[in-house]
């Protein structure tokens, strides 16, 4: 029984509810050491809170100064016999309390935009689905059965795999003077920047998966009497649905890290023109919680996606786990990143 | 005992006749001087250097021979999965190449469709044939009846044991109704008991329907028990060594495997195969790790 109490036995699965515990935990230590930095007064806190002008002309209510400043005025004040100044110590404006950036996620979507010209939150968060959702639907129309021609004739992998090792080195936010002169300054080049960005690593993950099909089932299916369109569609795309499916989740993540920089290109639009406009409204709080926002739609949206891939492939051994076991697994065991330098040899 | 004195060649009166009968039926499969040569680093190796042999219908082949013999090269030249470099096949006379229907083949590893259910994967030549789907339905029941999973139709591969697999992998090999049967190892990965049963349900299915096998397998006990004639290949390059008549009756049974005929033919095969290779096993240097005393031996 020694066995199972190991915390840190190696290469040990933990039974399910250690492994809820510390996926908890993941969550709950950066928000403590947050809330140890924002609520206890006497860690950093650089800067004082002005509640009291005092006699120091410069000051205002609710301005932060340096410590430093604060004491430096206060001093003088004090020998010259004036009144002091008042305040309480403080974080930095860009380093809000956990409680300020909640109550912004939820203030952001009730609060109407400074000009009636700028989009409200969730038009903004919308408008940048959009343009993910664009991308890479476009990347996946033609990435996919490209990388799974690839994967199954070495005609079309020789064909284009060079190509396209060299191709994916190139930053796609490099495109984006080419992306504005070509398709304008609106959401095409956008789109432009997330497709690229996100095509040419997904020819090469999912040739990659396609190649590491069993060639036994091939070679089954052809003593069977298969021609190559049948080994092609009823064997190939079959046989890699899954983990294509799991490519696909981790490719969307991908496009995900393309979005702040693709809505630089052209007009500023979507959730970073909000970023951009909250940051120099100086409401960092919105600036976190549009943040929180990005990682709470991309954890959820590929949360839901584990959840109906596992109810989609019926003839997995996982699909009988039950939904907790699930989750748990997805939280507990590290995601597997396509090994994309496989594919070149 | 008078094991010794026993010949492989020693037919009792109704195996004789059982053989005259054999050979009397028309040849399905000719294999004429099929050879196979890959390019190595150093030059051309050869695998196969010139294989003959012919199946008759309904005959159960054995091929055997040591690591290296190239018997799973000619049995996957046999399904059409490589090229022989020289020579040819002829399934009922007509000359052959490249895998078909007409040739279905079972392998060591475990290759059912994951995706497909039991019944599913036994439908799934017919469905390539472009069979309509109700009558394939049915013939697949049929096939799985046969090998006796008919509560497990609906099951997906992942859910059967090693044996039960192979045994869906037989049904949908059987279910185009090939010519031959090509097994390359199919029991290899089993453990003894599973094999056994294996080996029995195959015997049992032959005798039922209107199949050629041709058999690989390393397992001498298996080749004696299962097959009508056993080709026995010798390695470097690989060739035929002999080409034997099993002399054990049928129908077999695992009783005969202490039967003076199995035995002699048995010892033949391995004087043959291992016999062949001269050198004798090397012993590990003697170095002794223990103060305690020789009490193992």
């Amino acid at each position: 029984m020694a066995r199972t109490t190991d915390w840190l036995a190696v290469r040990k699965e933990l039974p399910g509810q250690r492994a809820a515990v510390l996926a908890v935990l993941s969550f709950v230590l950066p928000v403590l050491l947050w809330s140890f930095i924002s609520y206890v007064p006497f860690v950093w806190h650089p800067n004082v809170k002005i509640t009291q002008p005092g006699s120091v002309d410069y000051f205002q209510t609710d301005m932060l100064v340096e410590n430093a400043v604060f004491a430096q005025e206060n001093q003088r004040a004090a020998a010259e016999g004036r009144a002091p100044a008042a305040g309480y110590p403080a974080n930095p404006i860009y380093l809000p309390p956990p409680h300020a950036v909640v109550r912004a996620l939820y203030t952001g979507f009730t609060t109407p935009p400074r000009l009636p010209s700028e989009p409200w939150l969730h038009q903004s968060l919308w408008h940048s689905l959009q343009v993910i959702g664009w991308g890479f639907f476009l990347s996946s129309l033609f990435g996919v059965p490209i990388g799974i021609l690839s994967g199954t004739f070495a005609f079309f992998s020789k064909l284009q795999e060079p190509f396209l090792e060299f191709f994916r080195y190139l930053p796609a936010p490099a495109f984006g003077a080419l992306a504005v002169a070509v398709l304008g300054i609106y959401d095409a080049p956008k789109i432009a920047i997330i497709f690229i960005g996100t095509f040419f690593q997904q020819v090469l993950v999912v040739a990659n998966t396609t190649r590491k099909l069993d060639v036994s089932l091939l070679e089954a299916a052809q003593t069977l009497g298969a021609s190559r369109a049948q080994l092609l569609f009823k064997v190939v795309v079959p046989g890699i649905v899954v983990d294509l499916y799991t490519d696909m989740r981790i490719l969307l993540g991908w496009a995900w890290t393309y979005l702040i920089v693709a809505e630089l290109v052209g007009t500023t639009s979507g959730i970073t023109y909000f970023i951009n406009q909250q940051a120099r409204y100086r409401n960092y709080e919105n600036v976190y919680a549009a943040i929180m926002l990005i990682g709470i739609i991309g954890l959820g949206s590929d949360l839901v996606l584990a959840f109906i891939g596992g109810r989609l492939f019926p003839w997995r051994p996982e699909a009988r786990r039950s939904n907790l076991g699930r989750l748990l697994r997805f939280f507990a065991s590290p995601r597997a990143r396509p090994p994309v330098g496989e594919a070149a040899t | 005992m008078n094991d010794a004195a026993m010949n492989y060649r020693d037919q009792t009166a109704p195996v004789r006749e059982r053989f005259a009968k054999l050979h009397a039926r028309p040849v399905v499969l000719a294999v004429e001087s099929i050879g196979r040569r890959f390019e190595g680093e150093s030059g051309p190796v050869v695998a196969i250097d010139s294989v003959s042999f012919e199946a008759h219908r309904r005959e159960l082949i054995c091929l055997i021979g040591a690591s290296g013999c190239g018997k799973s090269t000619l049995i996957r030249i046999l399904a059409g999965l490589d090229e022989p470099t020289s020579g040819r096949m002829l399934l009922d006379g007509q000359e052959t190449r490249g895998p078909g229907r007409d040739r279905g083949m079972v392998f060591q590893g475990y290759t059912l469709f994951p995706w497909r259910t039991v019944s599913e994967n036994v439908m799934f030549g017919l469905e390539i044939a472009g069979t309509a789907k109700s009558l394939a339905e049915e013939e697949a029941q049929h096939w799985i009846e046969l090998v006796g999973l008919t509560r497990f139709a609906d099951a997906y591969p992942h859910q059967l044991s090693g044996g039960m697999k192979q045994r869906v992998a037989i049904a949908r090999a059987l279910a185009n109704r090939p010519r031959i049967l090509l097994m390359d190892e199919p029991f290899g990965a089993l453990d003894a008991q599973t094999r056994a049963q294996m080996q029995a349900y195959l015997l049992q299915i032959w005798r039922q329907v209107e199949v050629t096998i041709v058999f690989v397998t390393h397992d001498l006990e298996e080749a004696v028990h299962l097959a009508d004639r056993i080709v026995v290949m010798g390695a470097n390059p690989g060739r035929v060594l002999e080409i034997i008549e099993v002399p054990v009756p049928r129908p077999r049974s695992s009783a005969q495997f202490e039967d003076p005929l199995f035995v002699a033919t048995k010892r033949h095969l391995e004087h043959l195969i291992h016999g062949e290779r001269a050198a004798p096993i090397d012993m590990l240097p003697h170095i002794r790790l223990t103060t305690v005393g020789d009490d193992v031996e």
